[in-house]
């Protein structure tokens, strides 16, 4: 067999909560993600995902990076480093947004939350960390005319003391959930949350700010910014409290295959990646504001909204078992068994495949079929005929058919 | 689980010799490892296999592995059942989850084989 992908080139970080994921999903169930290690799965992908659709899931994001921007200028800082407006967030509120390079191209896909005027948490994709990290120095290294040395400052702050990292908990069940852990006073503010919208809960039992935001596409679903050093207690707490609500820990697989049935996008697969796509690709043009006077990647960002030729779409396909599974770059095929594009992401949820694939624009419809061709996957295959790389515009014969979906699901 | 009666390789495949026939599969650790399989690609009958060569290929939902043979010689039954029920692998993959059978082209293909010891030790080393 060969090894599953172990990338043991340097050492992968162990996250605050290891000793718990070692306890409950065991060692070879960890797997190297972004530089630390993290469980696929507990119990099992399908339970997990299950269970953040009908009860509610629990998952260490605590490797996510959780910056921390202040000062006089961070406003300005931030509207002219990302592509949404944040001088129309107020404290209290967050917004997906995305950082872009001098061409357009996209960094990381981001959510800005806006604690304070002038205070605010950014959280960047774990596999970002350090280029994004380096990305906002370099800007207010140069931009000293826009933003004088030590107007912002830019803090990780799962490293600081007080600090926080992310904990999330997703799914229908996951406000009762909270019910039980936060004071009775707070109950009213939680459930009047709306989505994209954020409360701290300070008291002297649990210091949390709790965000409406997540991964899953569930409406009812919340990220927990804690202190690092309570974070074992805040997931062995929920845990414990709400185990007849079924709530239950929830790996990187359930993560992929929930963000995948949503149509939510992973960087480097829907956004930038090899075909370098673009947030307008991805479905998300509400999150470039090119009314803003100005922002890093403007310019190229604005050519390319007038001109870009493809999108990213979300296809069902069966799956019952002895279906061979999709793959990325796997090619999508239209009715005229021409390939139009290919599967970025894919995963198989119950005895349906879903599909994230690029695709050229105008060619597809909702509600429409659609067919696969799957790529070849070993030497083998190749040998047979099958083509490792199927190019746009072939002909090929279809292996799996299967339909349109709505870019987004609905939960 | 380390059963007595077979040999083992590196790549956490199974043989179970017998005279000039082998019975082939994957492992235990390789199972757990995989998590529920949901796909099986067996060799074709009369297919021949070297030594480490390719045999096949497993997926499950967050992987897809090469199964390489732990024998020479040329297939002559493979598991057809596991194409429609490929999680028996998962249920018992060192009986109904078995994946061919080779008529060996080797009279001693335990020298390239671990023993039962070896390769708990292997695992053990590896953990």
């Amino acid at each position: 067999m060969t090894q599953t992908d172990q990338d043991f080139v340097s050492q992968p970080k162990k996250t605050v909560l290891y000793d718990r994921h070692l306890a409950l999903a065991g060692q070879s169930r960890l797997a190297p993600f972004a530089g630390y290690l993290l469980p696929l799965w507990y119990s099992g992908i399908p339970a997990e995902h299950k269970a953040v659709r009908t009860a509610a899931g629990l998952f260490d994001v605590t490797h996510m990076c959780v910056l921390g921007i202040a000062g006089p200028a961070a406003l300005p800082f931030l509207d002219y480093l990302t592509t949404n407006s944040v001088a129309a967030l107020t404290p209290g509120r967050a917004q997906y947004s995305y950082i872009l390079d001098d061409h357009g191209h996209v960094l990381d896909d981001i959510i800005v939350y806006c604690l304070a005027p002038s205070r605010y948490m950014v959280v960047v994709n774990a596999a970002n960390t350090q280029k994004i990290k380096a990305w906002s120095a370099q800007v207010l290294n140069t931009q000293t005319d826009l933003f004088s040395p030590g107007s912002v400052t830019v803090l990780d702050i799962r490293h600081e003391s007080p600090g926080r990292v992310d904990l999330a908990l997703q799914g229908p069940a996951s406000l009762f959930a909270l019910f039980r852990l936060i004071p009775s006073e707070y109950h009213l503010r939680l459930e009047s949350l709306k989505t994209f919208e954020l409360l701290h809960v300070d008291s002297p039992q649990i210091d949390l700010i709790i965000a409406r935001t997540g991964y899953t596409g569930e409406k009812i679903a919340f990220e927990l910014f804690v202190d690092p050093s309570k974070a074992p207690w805040l997931w062995d707490t929920l845990l414990d409290l709400c185990r007849d609500l079924n709530v239950i820990p929830c790996g990187l697989g359930a993560r992929d295959s929930l963000r995948i049935e949503a149509g939510l996008p992973l960087y480097g697969h829907e956004l930038d990646g090899p075909d370098l796509i673009s947030p307008y690709q991805a479905g998300y043009p509400w999150a470039v504001k090119l009314n803003k006077p100005e922002f890093i990647g403007k310019t190229a960002i604005a050519a390319h909204a007038a001109s870009f030729r493809s999108q990213i779409v979300r296809l069902s396909f069966p799956g019952e078992k002895g279906i061979r599974p999709i793959r990325p770059g796997d090619a999508v095929l239209d009715k005229f068994n021409t390939c139009i594009g290919h599967v970025t992401s894919s995963a198989g949820i119950h005895d349906t495949q879903i599909a994230l694939a690029l695709v050229l624009s105008g060619k597809i419809e909702v509600d429409q079929p659609i067919a696969l061709y799957y790529a070849s996957r070993n030497a083998a295959q190749t040998q047979l005929g099958r083509l490792p790389r199927p190019e746009q515009n072939m002909k090929l014969e279809p292996d799996l058919k299967g339909l349109v979906l709505p870019r987004f699901a609905k939960f | 689980m380390v059963p007595e009666n077979l040999l083992y390789t590196r790549d956490h495949e199974w043989a179970r010799i017998d005279g000039d026939t082998a019975t082939v599969g994957i492992t235990d650790h390789a199972q757990e490892a995989l998590g529920d399989i949901t796909f099986i690609e067996l060799p074709k009958i009369s297919q021949s296999l070297a030594v480490h060569g390719f045999l096949g290929s497993v997926e499950s939902s967050k992987a897809a592995s090469d199964i390489y043979s732990p024998v020479a010689g040329s297939v002559t039954e493979i598991n057809k059942v596991l194409t429609v029920q490929p999680d028996l692998i998962n249920k018992d993959c060192y009986g109904a989850g078995w994946l061919c059978r080779v008529k060996l082209t080797d009279p001693d293909p335990s020298k390239n084989l671990l023993s039962p010891a070896q390769y708990q030790q292997f695992l053990e080393s590896n953990a």
